[in-house]
């Protein structure tokens, strides 16, 4: 982990030469919104680290702020104030077509409901980020093919996402976010409206997925799919309460871990 | 753009998940682009029936009425002047009007004709043999009248089709049969070939004998003509044979053809009188049917709205993963223009289908230039009414989109 201070570095880009650039680095995110004239903070103040490689589960209870955090980190929004940088590019003052181009380039969506399209086919939903990134119809055809399989849903190309289980339907979305090969899979609540058995087995591949390297940021309010994260970032009320790190292969809850190494202090982020 | 193809099948795809609405918004670009081609067919056709009636009056004959028309007459120089014998032989000399090829003096009335108890209300026409070749009637049985039956005041008689059948049985010849007209009778010495009924009124009504019997026997001695009809020698050199006509007038009544005491008509520009006020009345037809196109195309925009609401959460999740605004642009305006384009070749179909029924006494022409403009203007429709709809998908924020339930 990387203290605030070295975020103020004048050259962002040459923060460790030693080091690769984190994935995601947010520094003094604060974003508030305007509901019937009254101003809600939704995020005050949140500086977070992730680093390439690591697998961190974002808890909170509803209106703790993470569905805002995800939407900022996911590029889907943009903070109040604060500096945001993913995977080395400075996401202030980047225009809509920017933003869509990160978005598409840079990061894998998972969410909650699927968001499947409907109407189109396993493989054509797979195929969709490639073909707004312009990769050609044959590698395209190829690589969601490739991710597919890799899913355990090689036999069902052709089906549409009315015609799959809903654990079958996330494996879709998560072929759908890999297949572009992103710095950053987003995952927001992917197990919400799964039973446990499909969270289980989901689960098991956003794990294989950490095993080779990938970087996630999960979204979750249920510490027992937390516990499959490397990392466990806890916010409340639009700040972070808690960070710590927690064995990858632990299915324990991270009440049980040992609390009392990893302390508020510890974490490094704390303002 | 790499995707246009997939942009089409998607576009397709979407309209084919709700197949009723999609084809009742069709119908009503459909209804729009039928009514364009079949009312411009009807315009068209109307015109060229008006035209072709015009032309067989004789394209290349000029009318001389008595009487200045309105805007020539100074008020204080009105000569009661009259078309008479000594206009006729003035007119024929061909050294004063070398481009005139025939003048016909012209005295018309109606009259009742009978034959064996048939009876049938004509219009005679007393005039000479000239008449017959300027209106362009020809003689399919007999013989026309001639110079020497107008000099013998012969009470011979050409009749056309139409008093013919009204008067004699068929199979019957009609030659040399005496008929009754008014109190006289005048001997069928010529059947006319058909005409055809144009129009403006029937041309097969009609019986042509010669003027100085018909004076005799029906109008009674005048020394005066109701008009003259006078051929030219060639259409081209018909407005020279106009003025010729005008300055030998002039001089034969001692003035000037600023002050000519008569009116002379040339066939041509009734044509195109006639013709500018079909071009009118085909363009209004275009007009009304253009606003059954507009009611289509706010169909269409209608459609798109409530397709790109419906729709919210997917342009979210499409804009989550990475689509820019002008691929969603471009998706839904595919969608909207494949929707009015097929509305528009459907309705194509439809109008060519219901221009080969006669409408109202009129057979519909169908205008070459339509169709093009029809399926050119339906496509513009779809791009138009899909535009507002499309761009308001491609504004939306992912994250308001995909919140959207």
């Amino acid at each position: 982990m990387i203290a605030p201070s070295e975020l103020e570095a004048p050259d962002h880009k040459a923060i460790d030469s030693t080091k690769p650039e984190p994935i995601i680095a947010l520094k003094d995110i604060i974003k508030s919104y305007t509901m019937g004239g009254v101003e809600v903070l939704a995020i005050r103040g949140i500086s977070l680290i992730v680093e390439r490689g690591e697998f961190v589960a974002i808890m909170g209870t509803s209106g703790s702020g993470k569905s805002t955090l995800m939407n900022i980190v996911g590029c889907l929004d943009v903070p109040t104030s604060g500096h945001y940088r993913l995977d080395g590019v400075n996401i202030r003052h980047l225009d809509d077509l920017a933003l869509s181009r990160i978005r598409n380039k840079k990061i894998g969506f998972v969410f909650q409901g699927f968001n499947l399209i409907p109407r189109m086919s396993a493989i054509h939903n797979v195929e969709l980020p490639m073909t707004y990134s312009g990769v050609k119809p044959a590698e395209r055809r190829k690589r969601a093919l490739v991710a597919l399989d890799m899913v355990g849903l090689g036999d069902r190309l052709s089906h549409f996402s009315s015609e799959l289980s809903g654990g079958q339907q996330q494996r879709v979305a998560i072929a759908r976010a890999m297949c572009t090969n992103p710095s950053l899979i987003l995952a927001d609540e992917p197990t919400g409206n799964l039973d446990s058995r499909s969270s289980a087995e989901l689960m098991s591949l956003f794990t294989g997925l950490h095993d080779q390297g990938r970087t996630i940021v999960m979204i979750t309010h249920e510490p027992d799919i937390a516990a499959y994260a490397s990392r466990v970032v806890v916010l409340r009320d639009g700040e972070i309460v808690s960070d710590r790190p927690q064995g990858t292969s632990s299915a324990v809850s991270y009440e049980l871990s040992p609390s009392g190494r990893y302390s508020f202090g510890d974490s490094g982020v704390e303002s | 753009m790499a995707s246009a193809f997939g942009n089409l099948v998607m576009a397709v795809r979407g309209i084919g998940s709700n197949w009723l609405r999609t084809l009742l918004t069709m119908l009503g670009v459909l209804i729009g682009v039928a009514s364009v081609i079949v009312l411009l067919a009807i315009g068209t056709g109307s015109s060229q029936s008006i035209e072709k009636s015009i032309e067989s009056l004789g394209s290349n004959t000029l009318t001389v009425f008595s009487g200045a028309s309105s805007s020539s007459s100074s008020g204080t120089k009105i000569r009661n002047s009259t078309l008479n014998t000594a206009s006729v032989s003035a007119l024929s000399n061909s050294l004063n009007d070398p481009d005139v090829k025939s003048v016909s003096p012209v005295v018309t009335t109606s009259v009742t004709a009978t034959y064996n108890g048939s009876s049938y209300s004509t219009s005679v026409i007393g005039s000479t043999a000239s008449y017959l070749s300027a209106e362009n009637y020809t003689v399919s049985a007999g013989r026309s009248i001639s110079h020497a039956d107008v000099a013998d005041r012969a009470q011979v008689i050409d009749i056309g089709t139409s008093v013919a059948s009204a008067l004699f049985a068929t199979g019957s010849d009609p030659l040399g049969k005496q008929i009754q007209l008014g109190s006289s009778e005048f001997t069928v010495v010529g059947l006319l070939a058909s005409k055809g009924s144009s129009g403006l009124s029937n041309q097969d009504a009609v019986a042509i004998a010669p003027y100085t019997a018909v004076q005799d026997q029906l109008t009674g001695e005048s020394a005066s003509f109701s008009e003259l009809l006078v051929q030219g020698k060639t259409p081209a050199t018909l407005s020279l044979a106009e003025s010729e006509v005008e300055s030998t007038l002039a001089s034969l009544n001692d003035t000037t053809v600023a002050n000519l005491p008569f009116t002379v008509i040339d066939s041509a520009s009734l044509l195109s009188t006639a013709t500018s006020s079909s071009k009118t009345f085909t363009a209004l037809l275009g007009w009304v049917a253009a606003v059954s196109l507009l009611v289509g195309a706010i169909g269409v925009m209608n459609i798109m709205l409530v397709t790109v609401t419906e729709r919210t959460r997917e342009i979210g999740i499409r804009k989550a993963i990475g689509a820019r605004r002008r691929v969603i642009l471009t998706q839904f305006l595919i969608e909207s223009t494949v929707i009015s384009f097929l509305g528009g070749i459907f309705g194509a179909f439809a109008g060519i289908l219901v221009s080969h029924f006669k409408i109202d006494g009129v057979t519909p022409v169908l205008a070459s230039y339509s169709i093009p403009l029809a399926l050119g203007v339906a496509v513009s429709v779809g791009i138009v009414a899909g535009f507002y709809p499309a761009h308001r998908a491609a504004s939306l924020r992912p994250i308001d989109a995909l919140r959207y339930e």
